[in-house]
């Protein structure tokens, strides 16, 4: 670049058409069996500003052997996914691994070329990579020692040629990128509309409790994930879980299932010892969708020792 | 158990209870007759009552029968003038489904729903209808520890 390039100042306009047209996009959801997941970044942040978390679940690409951090995809709740589908938010897109292979061959074959010639680059960079870490090691140490010139130079020398003639780039070192904004992942968000198929996830009595307490809860504002760890169905946020504390721990019944009460004690104190109240939660009795309650009951430490 | 005795002037003799001094205990007799629940829930019942009414000493503790559930329950107040609770007690091997709980509920006051154990022992457990914001964490605070931390983690 020979002149710098001119600024271009976003107008406010210009941000709030964008985050209208975030906000009306249409989000893709991939399954994985049963799992649904998501894939593109732009669309994890809109998820979010719908009130809906997930779990990242993928590895990073240069951190693979920890679980501290993790990366996309973000899997969804069956019950988030539900949400958003309900919501006309996100759309399913159909499996296109059934699809033959044979029938594009040239899209395979341009993918291996590509590829090979990911790996002939890389490997070319590694091995300038390598050149200037040996020559700047040999530079320094030649200013440490007070060889002669000419025989440090020829040394160099040498090296560099052996290096040249024996070096390799192993193919374990290549690094793959996946394309997800594009590559077979999404389509356009006319053909998203088209192709959303209904909600695939069965649907016995304890999946519509769970979703119709999601629901309720989603709708007065809380920010619901997991509870796995807390042997409860979700752990309710009064904000982005980022920001608070959970203040419940939402374990899901029917009106009439019966609970082992030294259950009931346990999750009782469970909840007592991490400062959040046990919430049981039934849904109510009405058929329609939009008729029913939820009914919460808050078990509270009772201060009787 | 034998009732406590003073060996005064008065010579009052010790009187030791039969050993179905429950059975005949006027407030079990009471539990037993409003024939609801089975002699389990109303065993378990009586031994809430004698905890409640003796050894925490809650006032105007009387046992009521609830027909819809089918169980015995308990009423009295922690203090004299307090609002009137609501006592469920239950034998720990049985269930409790969440109508049952919102049927307690539904009468009104505060509501302890008590599990009596094989060996007498006795757990109470409020429960109360909506979402109960809990306590907030005692220390909020950041005790400063961020540096150390991320030292650690490098090891």
């Amino acid at each position: 670049m020979d002149s710098p390039e001119p600024k271009r100042t976003v107008s406010r306009e210009d941000a709030s058409k964008e985050s209208m047209a975030i906000s009306r996009q249409v989000i893709g959801i991939n399954f994985c069996g049963p799992t649904p997941l998501m894939w593109r970044a732009d669309e994890l942040k809109s998820a979010r500003e719908l009130g809906i978390i997930g779990t990242l679940v993928g590895s990073l690409a240069r951190q693979p052997r920890q679980n501290t951090r993790l990366g996309r995809p973000l899997e969804l709740l069956p019950e988030e996914g539900r949400l958003l589908a309900d919501m006309g938010r996100a759309a399913v897109i159909p499996d296109s691994t059934n699809e033959d292979p044979e029938v594009n061959p040239e899209q395979v074959q341009q993918y291996h070329a590509g590829m090979e010639n990911s790996f002939q680059e890389q490997g070319a960079m590694a091995l300038e990579d390598r050149k200037t870490t040996l020559l700047r090691v040999m530079t320094a140490k030649h200013n440490e020692d007070s060889g002669s010139q000419e025989d440090s130079n020829g040394a160099v020398r040498d090296r560099l040629e052996a290096l040249d003639h024996g070096f390799s780039f192993p193919r374990t070192a290549m690094a793959v990128q996946l394309c997800t904004a594009r590559a077979g992942l999404s389509h356009c968000p006319e053909v998203r509309r088209l192709l959303a198929t209904d909600w695939p996830i069965p649907r016995d009595e304890r999946s519509e409790t769970r979703f119709r307490v999601f629901r309720d809860l989603r709708r007065q504002g809380f920010y619901l994930t997991s509870a796995g760890k807390f042997g409860g169905d979700y752990l309710v946020y009064p904000g982005d879980p980022l920001r608070f504390h959970a203040y419940f721990i939402v374990v899901c019944i029917s009106m009439d299932e019966s609970m082992p009460l030294c259950d009931v004690l346990a999750i009782a104190r469970l909840g007592s010892n991490v400062k959040k109240t046990v919430l049981l939660c039934s849904s109510g009795e009405s058929q329609e969708d939009d008729g029913e309650e939820v009914v919460y009951t808050s078990l509270q430490w009772s201060g009787m020792v | 158990m034998s009732e406590l005795t003073k060996k005064t002037d008065e010579d009052v003799i010790e009187k030791p209870l039969p050993p179905n001094w429950i059975l005949q205990h006027p407030m079990y007799q009471h539990l037993m007759n409003l024939d609801v629940g089975d002699s389990a829930q109303v065993h378990a019942a009586f031994l809430v009552y004698l905890d409640l009414a003796e050894v925490r000493q809650w006032k105007e503790v009387s046992g009521v029968g609830c027909s819809e559930l089918r169980l015995v329950l308990l009423e009295g107040r922690e203090k004299e003038g307090e609002p009137t609770q609501t006592v469920l007690p239950l034998p720990v091997h049985r269930g409790l489904c969440h109508r049952s709980v919102r049927s307690v509920l539904a009468r009104g006051s505060p509501m302890l729903l008590c599990v009596v154990a094989s060996d007498s022992s006795l757990v109470y457990q409020r429960m109360c209808d909506g979402l109960l914001t809990p306590d907030p964490p005692v220390c909020i605070q950041d005790q400063g520890r961020r540096q150390h931390r991320k030292r650690r983690q490098q090891h």
